[in-house]
């Protein structure tokens, strides 16, 4: 098949409506105006519906009501909109619906720069809205795995009816690689598959066939069944789907984690590190919720391994989750950076030999 | 007789990159150049950002006000007049990506209909592995639209088709095809084919049609926007520690 010269953003959005996205609702913000840029010009071609909302709120809670109808929806911004977006987050995880949010990071706190970051670690995966909720929540670490992650985040979304966010750092949207494009797949919304869509009940109609799309509990009981079936439902998201890449981990002497493009730096400093003949591992987090805790502690559990560097885009926020992980058997170290100043393959060096001087 | 080479296109065919190359050769022949970074659109990847380079080479380089990677409100600045007014012997206008971009060029309508006859070349650059440029039907509609907005008549294409560090010579063979059919059916010349000098000797030694060849131009890759240059540099290319060239 013939490769195609895309930019991260293009990429996300061909992908999703390959994926069967028909809905796409956002509002403009660099960097990632590309993403709505695209749908603008695309969705009309599939039959589909771009709408430019008037606010970051807006947007997310025309998603709840459009994935309330079992249709594919997506909406994206950056860093400052999604957090406009929280309670819209947070409903559309109350209710169950399925859709897709991405956040391509930018530097914050507050508005921050237009640099790429990934600051929104915790905002993602820690429950950036209200309530005891998860989000399936991908990192992908280039172009090509931003689009292979988003033919199967609908599927996915859908099974567990849970959101799904993409974290991808500024730099995924706005380089430009060459990327094989999938099948557009044939989706149609099907009631069978989806019994609590909203797909037109009238009275007279079967009652029990009648979606509501809600997610407001008044009486406790019913809120602590909810929530128990939730929890019940992110157990099912933990045991199932936690994605994770192994790289050069075997009997190695150092591990470093880390996600997103900053992997992709670590990656080329394990390369050099190898040719002074040190032995680095790298754990690399594709879902960042679930975490994958159990892989990384067996890499580390390795006797070979004398201590874990954790390095981000940011001021040590997958940190404390590979602390977690490691839970006190190793010592980890952390080297990143603020400000969107992005590490260098040859800090990273110098940060690995500093801590095999044991400075 | 003032060359002004204007280039449009779809966003992401290497307008920056052949402004950058044209102007680098028209000051390696000698002439007074002066680069026009009118690109009003996007924030990243700037032509600005090679200003250094640029400027040792003694060509005068034009950009908007506050343009570098971390800011997003771009406005055009009166020195672009001096394209017009001033005495060059090569001017060269690096504009926005689509229709949308080369809406800053209707501004300049009368300064560019005051030219002499024969001086100006309006170029599309196109690259063919770009998505919204993989048809003829998609290169003609965005054709009409960077006229309509640039109230500027196309007067050549540029094959420039690439596929970044996986590129092979297929690429400028592939553009070259879907350019015949775009030529025949809107009568807009290929006028130019570029691309690294092995890949452009490559496709030369296959015997296209001149006709839909042009001139040849080799080109050197100054614009980076793949993974290693990243690595190296960063996407922050206003990062004091990490100033490319």
């Amino acid at each position: 098949m013939a490769l195609t010269l895309m930019k991260g953003s293009e990429a996300i959005a061909e992908a999703a409506i390959r994926a069967g996205a028909r809905y796409f609702f956002g509002y403009p913000i660099t960097p990632q105006t590309e993403i709505p840029e695209y749908m603008s010009a695309r969705m009309p071609e599939v039959d589909g519906c771009f709408l430019q909302a008037e606010s970051e709120v807006a947007a997310i809670n025309m998603v709840y009501g459009a994935a309330g109808t079992g249709a594919r929806v997506i909406t994206s911004s950056s860093s400052p909109g999604v957090s406009l977006k929280q309670e819209g987050i947070s409903y559309c995880a109350g209710a169950m619906v399925p859709a897709v949010i991405i956040n391509v990071m930018r530097g914050g706190p507050g508005l921050g720069n237009i640099q790429a970051s990934q600051g929104d670690y915790f905002q993602g995966v820690k429950g950036g809205g209200n309530g005891d909720y998860h989000l399936l929540t991908f990192a992908p670490a280039s172009v090509q795995e931003a689009i292979d992650l988003m033919m199967i985040a609908y599927d996915k979304a859908e099974k567990y009816r849970i959101p799904v966010l993409f974290l991808a750092d500024g730099i995924i949207a706005q380089m430009m690689e060459p990327v094989e494009l999938p099948e557009m797949v044939d989706y149609k919304i099907d009631p069978e598959q989806k019994p609590w869509a909203c797909t037109g009940w009238k009275p007279g109609d079967d009652p029990a066939k009648r979606g509501i799309i809600n997610s407001i509990y008044i009486d406790t009981e019913s809120l602590a069944v909810h929530n128990d079936e939730l929890q019940a439902m992110y157990k099912e998201v933990v045991a199932n789907e936690q994605m994770w890449e192994e790289f050069n981990c075997e009997n190695a002497d150092y591990i470093i984690t880390a996600f997103g493009t900053v992997a992709r730096i670590a990656k080329s400093a394990i390369t050099e590190l190898k040719a002074q003949g040190i032995n680095v591992g790298l754990v690399r987090p594709i879902t960042v919720w679930p975490f994958p805790y159990d892989a990384i502690r067996k890499v580390v559990d390795q006797p070979s391994v004398k201590a874990v560097l954790d390095v981000e885009l940011n001021e040590g926020q997958m940190l404390e989750d590979v602390k977690l992980a490691i839970n006190g058997t190793k010592e980890v170290d952390f080297f990143g950076h603020c400000g969107s100043q992005m590490p260098t393959t040859a800090e990273i060096v110098t940060k690995i030999l500093s801590m095999k001087e044991g400075k | 007789m003032k060359k002004v080479k204007v280039l449009i296109g779809n966003y992401g065919s290497g307008k920056s990159e052949l402004a950058l190359n044209f102007a680098m050769q028209a000051a390696a022949r000698g002439e007074r150049t002066e680069l026009i970074d009118l690109d009003m659109v996007n924030t990243y990847f700037r032509l600005t950002e090679r200003g250094k380079m640029v400027e040792q080479k003694e060509i005068r380089l034009v950009s908007p006000n506050f343009a570098c990677s971390g800011i997003e409100t771009l406005s055009l600045p009166a020195e672009v007049q001096s394209a017009f007014v001033l005495d060059w012997d090569s001017v060269i206008f690096d504009v926005g990506g689509d229709d949308v971009g080369s809406t800053a060029l209707g501004r300049y309508h009368q300064d560019f209909l005051e030219l002499p006859e024969g001086s100006l070349e309006v170029l599309n650059v196109v690259n063919i592995r770009r998505p919204l440029a993989s048809t003829a039907e998609k290169i003609h509609r965005l054709q009409e639209g960077m006229q309509a907005h640039s109230r500027l008549q196309i007067t050549g294409m540029i094959n420039n088709t690439n596929l970044a560090t996986m590129t092979t010579e297929q690429e400028l063979w592939d553009g070259y095809e879907l350019l015949q059919q775009v030529a025949d059916a809107t009568g807009i010349p290929v006028a130019y084919t570029t691309g690294k000098k092995e890949f452009l000797d490559a496709f030369l030694a296959r015997n296209p049609d001149p006709k839909y060849v042009g001139k040849p131009i080799a080109i050197d890759v100054y614009m980076h926007r793949d993974w290693d240059s990243y690595i190296e540099y960063g996407l922050n290319t206003t990062d004091p520690r990490k100033e490319m060239y």
